[in-house]
C-alpha cells in the first residue's frame, strides 16, 4: 500500500507546476477520454507529448518505470492475451499457438491507451501539490448538489495523510506475529483474524484520537477555502489540449 | 488575575472509575508549569478540561476569567494543544497543509494563514521542510510540526502531553530548545511528564498528581524533593543534593 504514495509531489517551478489545478485535472480528463479513442497515432502523439513534458519537469524516465513496474507486467499480459487471442492474418505460429497482425495491432492499441492514461496521471499528481487537489475537487464538485464538498476534502485530505500510516501499522503487525511463529499456522482465516483484529483496533483507537485532535484546532466544516486562480497561460493550456484531443481524435 | 483557573474539578471515566477527584490550580500568564504523576494519575484528563475537549460536569475552567462550558470554541482558540502522539495528531498532506489547518478553520484570509505558516515554520525551524509529507519526518521533527500547528493559531497558552515520549536524545534535546524559546516569548505552558529529568530544571513550578489529586505544588527544587513516594523519580542531581541541571548544557 505504501507503494501507492512513494511517487508524490515533486516540489518545482516549471509551466506545469504553475498551471491551475484546475486546468491540469481537465486536461488530464480530456487527455483520458482522449486516448479511449486514439489510434496508434494519436497514442505514439501523447508519449511523445509526455517525453517532452517529463524533461520540464526534470522527472527520470526511471524513476516512473520503476514506479509502474507491476503494471508494465500488467500490460504485458493484456497485449499477449490480444495478441494470441484476435483472429486475422497469422505472423508467427507455433504448435495451436498463433500471433496474428490484427493481434499484435489490437494488443498494442489497447495496452497503450491504459499506458497513456497512467503515466500522464502520474504526471498530474508529480507537479501538483495534495492541497491543490483537494482545492480542484472542492471547486469542481461545488455546484453539484447534495455533494457537501468540503467534507469530502477533508476525507481526500486524511485519506492521503493515513495512507502510510496505515500501512506502517500493517507492517508491525504482520512483523509483531511472524516473531510470534504465525507461519506455522495454516489455516489462512485464522491468519486473517488475528491479523485484522490488533488492526482494526489500533486504526480505530487512532481515528478517535484524530477527532479529538481535530476538535482542539478548532476544526468546523466552515474554513477558509482554497485559493485558485485562473491566469492567462490556462486560457491558452486547455483550449490547446482540447485541440489536441480532437486532432488525435480524427488522426 | 491568573490566565486559567481551576476549581473544584471531578471527573469520572465512563465506567464510573474516578479520574479527577477535586482538582484546584491556577496559573499566572507567562508561567511555566510542568505536571508530573505516573501513568493513569489524571494528567491527560485534565488537561482536556483545559480547553473544553471534555466539558466541566462538577467544578469550574476558567480561561483568561470566561468559563470554558460557556464558550469552548474561545477556549480552543486560547488553549493550543499538543498531543502526545504527534502522528494522531498532524492532518495535512504535507508540512504546510498541516500548520495551515487551524488558522483555516478560523476561517482566515489566505494571506493571513501564509504569514502565520510562514512564521510558525520559522519558529521551529522548519521552513525547508515545508512540502515533506509527514510520515517522512523523524520522531522529533513530528513534533516540531505538531507545535508550529498550535503557534499558527496564536494561542497565548500551550499544552504539551507528553512531549518527549518516544523520542532520541537530540529529539528530546530539539523539542526542549523549542519549549524553552515558547517559553521566553511569553507564551503560558503547561507540560506533563512522568520523566522529570528532561525539563524540570527549567520550569517555574512543578505540580504533582495522583489519584486524580494534586499532591504538592511549589517552587520545583522543593516540591520534587521525595517525589519517588508518588511514582514519579526524582531526577539525580536533587537526590545528590545539588542544583537541578538541564539536559541542554
Amino acid at each position: 500500500m505504501a507503494e501507492l504514495t512513494a511517487f508524490g509531489y515533486r516540489s518545482g517551478r516549471s509551466l506545469l507546476h504553475r498551471l491551475d489545478p484546475r486546468t491540469k485535472l481537465i486536461s488530464l480528463i480530456l487527455i483520458s477520454i482522449g486516448s479511449l479513442g486514439a489510434g496508434i497515432s494519436g497514442l505514439a502523439i501523447l508519449l511523445l507529448l509526455f517525453g517532452a513534458a517529463l524533461r520540464t519537469v526534470h522527472l527520470s524516465l526511471s524513476a516512473i518505470i520503476r514506479e509502474i513496474r507491476y503494471f508494465l507486467f500488467l500490460l504485458a499480459v493484456v497485449f499477449l492475451t490480444r495478441a494470441l487471442s484476435a483472429p486475422g492474418t497469422p505472423v508467427w505460429s507455433v504448435w495451436d499457438v498463433t500471433v496474428t497482425r490484427e493481434g499484435i495491432y489490437e494488443g498494442l492499441l489497447v495496452s497503450g491507451r491504459l499506458l497513456v492514461v497512467v503515466l500522464w496521471g502520474l504526471l498530474f499528481v508529480a507537479v501538483t501539490r495534495p492541497s491543490e487537489v483537494r482545492a480542484t475537487i472542492i471547486r469542481l464538485l461545488g455546484p453539484v448538489p447534495l455533494i457537501p464538498e468540503k467534507r469530502v476534502a477533508t476525507m481526500f485530505s486524511l485519506l492521503v495523510r493515513f495512507i502510510p500510516v496505515i500501512a506502517h501499522q500493517a507492517r508491525e503487525t504482520g512483523e509483531a506475529q511472524r516473531s510470534r511463529g504465525i507461519e506455522a499456522r495454516r489455516n489462512p482465516v485464522f491468519r486473517l483474524t488475528v491479523f485484522a483484529v490488533p488492526l482494526m483496533r489500533r486504526i480505530f483507537q487512532d481515528a478517535d484520537e484524530l477527532v479529538i485532535a481535530m476538535e482542539a484546532r478548532c476544526y468546523s466544516e466552515d474554513r477558509t477555502g482554497p485559493d485558485l486562480s485562473w491566469r492567462r497561460r490556462d486560457r491558452i493550456a486547455l483550449p490547446a489540449v482540447a485541440v489536441l484531443i480532437l486532432v488525435i481524435r480524427f488522426l | 488575575m491568573p490566565i486559567l483557573e481551576v476549581e473544584g474539578l471531578r471527573h469520572r471515566f465512563a465506567d464510573g472509575a474516578p479520574a479527577l477527584s477535586g482538582i484546584d490550580l491556577s496559573v499566572e500568564a507567562g508561567e511555566f508549569v510542568v505536571i508530573a504523576g505516573p501513568n493513569g494519575c489524571g494528567k491527560t484528563t485534565l488537561l482536556r478540561h483545559l480547553n473544553g475537549l471534555i466539558p466541566p460536569r462538577t467544578g469550574r475552567v476558567r480561561v483568561d476569567g470566561v468559563s470554558v462550558a460557556k464558550d469552548p470554541a474561545r477556549a480552543r482558540r486560547m488553549v493550543g494543544m499538543v498531543f502526545q502522539d504527534a502522528d494522531a495528531q498532524i492532518v495535512g498532506e504535507t508540512v504546510y497543509d498541516d500548520v495551515a489547518f487551524g488558522p483555516e478553520n478560523l476561517r482566515l484570509d489566505r494571506s493571513e494563514i501564509h504569514d502565520r505558516v510562514t512564521a510558525a515554520l520559522a519558529a521551529v525551524s522548519m521552513t525547508h521542510l515545508a512540502d515533506q509529507r509527514p510520515h517522512l519526518l523523524s520522531g522529533g521533527e513530528k513534533r516540531r510540526v505538531a507545535i508550529a500547528g498550535i503557534l499558527a493559531m496564536r494561542s497565548p497558552i500551550l499544552v504539551l502531553d507528553e512531549p518527549f515520549s518516544n523520542l532520541d536524545y537530540p529529539g528530546v534535546r530539539d523539542v526542549l530548545e523549542q519549549v524553552l524559546s515558547l517559553h521566553r516569548n511569553g507564551h503560558t505552558l503547561i507540560l506533563t511528564t512522568h520523566d522529570l529529568e528532561k525539563v524540570l530544571a527549567h520550569a517555574d513550578r512543578l505540580v504533582v498528581m495522583g489519584d486524580g489529586r494534586i499532591l504538592r505544588d511549589g517552587p520545583p527544587a522543593a516540591a520534587v524533593k521525595g517525589i519517588d513516594a508518588f511514582g514519579v523519580r526524582e531526577p539525580r542531581a536533587s537526590r545528590q543534593g545539588l542544583p537541578l541541571d538541564s539536559w541542554l548544557s
